[in-house]
């Protein structure tokens, strides 16, 4: 796609020693998204990084969901900032995308309106006996992958080609409305073409498609996913969105926000069953992966390693094209190789009886 | 000896100032930076309300120009200035008695709306794109193409506090129903669409010309602010609104899209107002020192403003008070 | 209105529309963002409490697409959470269908995060009430220890990784902060309000378990 400079939007990302808070759904969806992020940065990159056991949620989806107060998440992000300075860190990394806009929107209302740092100091203090100081830098796990995107290519086992072809793969890249669309600098590229998944995507040799609804919402609106009643909508906008990127032919979609990864997944599979409409090729739906599961094909991982096997909409079809080896019999294996039964067949993985094994054929 | 006044600009406004000024008596020099005169002029195709080329206007005050002897400097670019002498950025001082600022506006950067992609998606222009393309005698998309669907959007980098623009930059409305009416002429078979907030019809015989496109044209006045761009496979351009009189939002695909780009403040005039002991509005264009009774003077005395130097005006305006401007300068040096 | 959220969100609004274009809401149901806006800019009193009893406060996701583009700087969705917000202070969120559902969110989600000291845990998401996540996800949910186990070392137990049990201490410290900041408070007012609209609609035991899975779940269609 074409684009014009990014560099208008860039913003600090620390080089090493980070905090890192966990997400509430990509630990839940994309457990091996998590992982491989710390693995990646101890063993492939050689960073530093705490797993701190006693952080939390930031609770924002319970704040985006109106029932907890904006006073009760700033004093649950103020004790985040104590756990990390009590560690010895200052940089924030956080594995989610509603809690970097949380983060984001916290720190700029304290410096707006500095009598709600003060009340939630107060409320910390009231509560924990604890005290913070703000982070020296604040970054989303996707901004720190962009940062060593290129020393992740110089450590490429795999680029994004078609490996029988040599043509770039086809990429949608979905970058999660609370990225940049709350405070625009503070994504990089900002909120109109953010280039944080689309530098990955470059710089690892595929190429991303600007297609009519590429800044609409996955649909995920909170209450209007969490609450039953209400999924009509969630559906409806991530169905917005595949129709329009469809005719584009996408070989996968890379979103940035763990809920929008997990649903652009999941409603392909709805869809699927109320319509029987899938949107990939030959009957496939479009894989769906998290910008870890990217990173980690780039540098070789196995892909139920990274945790692939946990995507509704099979990821073996894109494996293939990039060339990438992989034993079909060990995709559904529980721990130590045991073995636990398979999911059921689903229209969206076409071929319902033999999807497992015989995908490559 | 005759007194000498500094024009800086030679655009419509500053043009028509030293023409006064000659008919005054006054020896006035115009300083400009292109390398011809004529200012924004020189891009137009023809005028609002009446057609009128804008080749014949410009012609007609440039051959004035000539014939009366006008001193004129092109490729020149004014540093600095005192309502006693104009320092060009080649060092130069020339010593004056009075000083007249006419430098004009600056074209909004469309490009800077990142959300209608200008500059990135092929079939997004800008009223400026228009104007050049139909002197040239070729409005096409940028396949070459003839449009069947053409939407208009006003108020870009106007009223927009996100770019810094809050000014009401008053002649697009009027530029935007021109343009609307010249691609009808051009593709009577076309939707043609103008996305507005308000029709702000302020001149002679505007308001008869929007009921014009309404009726005869059949121009569609949609009450919305377009709130993105996007491309479609088919190279056409997607576009998000509200229609706010129905309150249902709405999208559709257009051959091209027109962003009608605003008048803003030039640049310079931060420095060169600093350097003058200027006033500036909130609006970066400079202040007069009266909105009503003074409103070519500046707060200095001596230094003198005509045109859109102050604020967003059409042309009719500007060459007026070049008219006003170049009295009060020769009444100030005593002409 | 103190919200500072309503400081920021609204300032002055022209009617512009360009929040209602790219509204996911207002492309799914009868809702439009910016006369929310138009209409908290009048301080019409008796307009905006209709609006805090109507559903049309409970549409928006909070997808905050409505933020980077307004012309006046202004954020209809940072309105909508100070509307919110003051409808459940008042008790007036019970009045309408979208608004009862706020029960629903706090006992699933608010007491989970008090629970577990996060959001959303794989045993919440049951597959029953969720048959949109697919085949996959009942695998997964049906063998969670096997395939978690791979990825976490400590699943539902203490220590540091994914999906571990936080320690009681963290959790004693979640709790207390939702004490001395309010978000008790708005958990007991959610409840309270929901209970007594739950017996002024004819369920006997108030706000049981059958309310709250009967605002999960039902829908009367009527929102576009």
């Amino acid at each position: 796609m074409k684009r014009k400079s990014w560099q208008d939007y860039q913003k600090e990302i620390a080089d090493d020693h980070y905090y890192y808070a966990r997400s509430c759904i990509r630990q839940n969806f994309f457990p091996g998204s998590e992982k491989l992020f710390i693995d990646m940065l101890h063993n492939d990159l050689g960073k530093d990084l705490l797993d701190d056991p006693k952080h939390s949620s930031c609770t924002g989806i319970g704040y985006h969901s109106d029932i907890v107060p904006l006073e009760t998440i700033m004093t649950v992000v103020a004790r985040q900032f104590a756990l990390m300075g009590e560690s010895g860190y200052e940089n924030l990394v956080t594995s989610c995308i509603t809690s970097f806009g949380v983060y984001t929107e916290i720190l700029a209302t304290w410096n707006e309106f500095p009598e709600t740092e003060e009340k939630t100091r107060e409320n910390l203090w009231k509560a924990t006996r604890r005290e913070f100081k703000k982070p020296a830098s604040l970054a989303h796990t996707s901004d720190v992958v962009f940062h060593f995107r290129e020393e992740i290519a110089a450590q490429a086992k795999k680029r994004l080609v078609n490996a029988a072809t040599g043509e770039p793969l086809k990429v949608v890249e979905h970058i999660g409305c609370h990225y940049a669309k709350i405070f625009p600098k503070s994504g990089i590229g900002g909120s109109e073409f953010p280039y944080v998944l689309a530098g990955m995507v470059e710089s690892w040799g595929g190429e991303c498609i600007d297609y009519p609804e590429r800044r609409h919402c996955c649909g995920f609106g909170f209450r209007n996913y969490l609450v039953q009643a209400n999924r009509g909508y969630s559906i409806a906008n991530s169905h917005k969105k595949l129709e329009s990127m469809a005719p584009y032919k996408p070989d996968f979609i890379v979103a940035n926000c763990p809920g929008c990864a997990m649903f652009l997944d999941k409603w392909q599979y709805a869809i699927a069953e109320m319509e029987g409409t899938t949107y990939g090729q030959n009957g496939h739906g479009i894989p769906v992966l998290t910008y870890e599961e990217m990173a980690g094909l780039v540098l070789g991982y196995d892909p139920w390693v990274l945790g692939m096997q946990m995507h509704q909409v099979n990821v073996e079809p894109l494996l293939d094209k990039m060339g990438i080896e992989y034993d079909p019999a060990a995709k559904y294996l529980g721990r130590n190789g045991k073995y636990i039964g398979k999911p059921e067949s689903a229209v969206v993985n076409c071929c319902p009886t033999d999807t497992i094994y015989d995908i490559r054929e | 000896m005759k007194k000498k006044v500094i024009v800086i600009g030679g655009g419509v406004a500053g043009m028509q100032t030293a023409l006064r000024l000659a008919e005054q008596g006054v020896c006035p020099v115009i300083i400009e930076k292109e390398a011809e005169l004529g200012g924004k002029l020189r891009g137009w195709h023809v005028l609002f309300p009446s057609f009128t080329p804008a080749g014949e206007v410009l012609t007609q005050l440039r051959r004035r120009v000539n014939e009366g002897g006008i001193e004129v400097m092109t490729s020149t670019e004014v540093a600095g200035f005192t309502k006693e002498s104009v320092t060009l950025a080649d060092g130069r001082t020339l010593p004056c008695d009075s000083v007249v600022v006419a430098s004009g506006f600056t074209l909004f950067d469309a490009s800077i709306k990142e959300e209608y992609g200008y500059g990135i998606y092929d079939n997004v222009f800008t009223t400026v794109d228009i104007e050049r393309m139909l002197n040239e005698g070729r409005v096409a998309k940028a396949d070459g193409s003839r449009p069947r669907r053409i939407a208009f959007l006003h108020c870009v980098g106007s009223r927009d506090e996100k770019v810094c623009q809050r000014h009401c930059s008053k002649v697009c409305c009027i530029t935007g129903v021109k343009q609307a009416m010249e691609m009808k002429q051009l593709f009577p078979e076309a939707d043609v669409f103008n996305f507005y907030m308000d029709i702000r019809m302020f001149g002679p015989g505007y308001e008869e010309m929007y009921r014009e496109a309404q009726q005869k044209y059949n121009i569609h006045f949609l009450r919305g602010r377009i709130s993105e761009a996007s491309p479609t496979i088919d190279g056409r351009v997607q576009i998000k609104a509200e229609d706010t009189l129905t309150g249902r939002p709405l999208r559709m695909s257009v051959d091209m899209l027109v962003l009608i780009v605003g008048m803003r403040a030039n640049d310079d005039n931060e420095a060169l107002a600093a350097g003058a002991g200027l006033n500036r509005a909130p609006s970066g264009f400079l202040a007069p020192r009266d909105m009503f009774l003074g409103n070519v003077k500046s707060n200095v005395d001596g230094i003198f403003y005509a045109g859109t130097i102050t604020a967003p005006k059409n042309i009719g305006e500007s060459l007026n008070e070049g008219i006003a401007a170049a009295d009060a300068a020769a009444k100030y040096v005593g002409a | 209105m103190e919200d500072v959220r309503m400081k920021e969100g609204l300032h002055a609004c022209m009617n512009c529309g360009v929040c209602t274009g790219v509204c996911p809401a207002a492309e799914f149901y009868n809702y439009d963002p910016r006369q929310i806006v138009s209409i908290v800019q009048t301080r019409d009193d008796g307009a905006i409490e209709d609006l805090l009893k109507s559903d049309t406060i409970w549409y928006c996701g909070e997808c905050m697409s409505c933020r980077p583009r307004c012309p006046r700087g202004n954020t209809p969705g940072y309105v909508i959470q100070a509307l919110r917000t003051l409808s459940q202070k008042l008790g007036f969120f019970v009045e309408s269908e979208k608004g009862r559902q706020q029960l629903a969110l706090k006992r699933i989600i608010g007491e989970n995060i008090l629970r577990t000291g996060y959001c959303i845990v794989p045993r919440l998401v049951k597959p029953d009430l969720h048959p949109e996540q697919g085949t996959v996800w009942k695998w997964i949910y049906d063998n969670d220890r096997e395939i978690y186990g791979q990825f976490t070392p400590v699943y539902m137990r203490e220590g540091a990784g994914a999906l571990r049990r936080l320690d009681e201490g963290s959790l004693a410290e979640i709790n207390e902060i939702f004490k001395v900041s309010g978000g008790s408070e708005m958990f007991d007012t959610i409840e309270r309000h929901s209970d007594r609209k739950a017996r002024e609609m004819g369920y006997e035991e108030g706000a049981d378990q059958k309310y709250m899975m009967d605002v999960f779940l039902s829908n009367s269609n009527e929102h576009d």
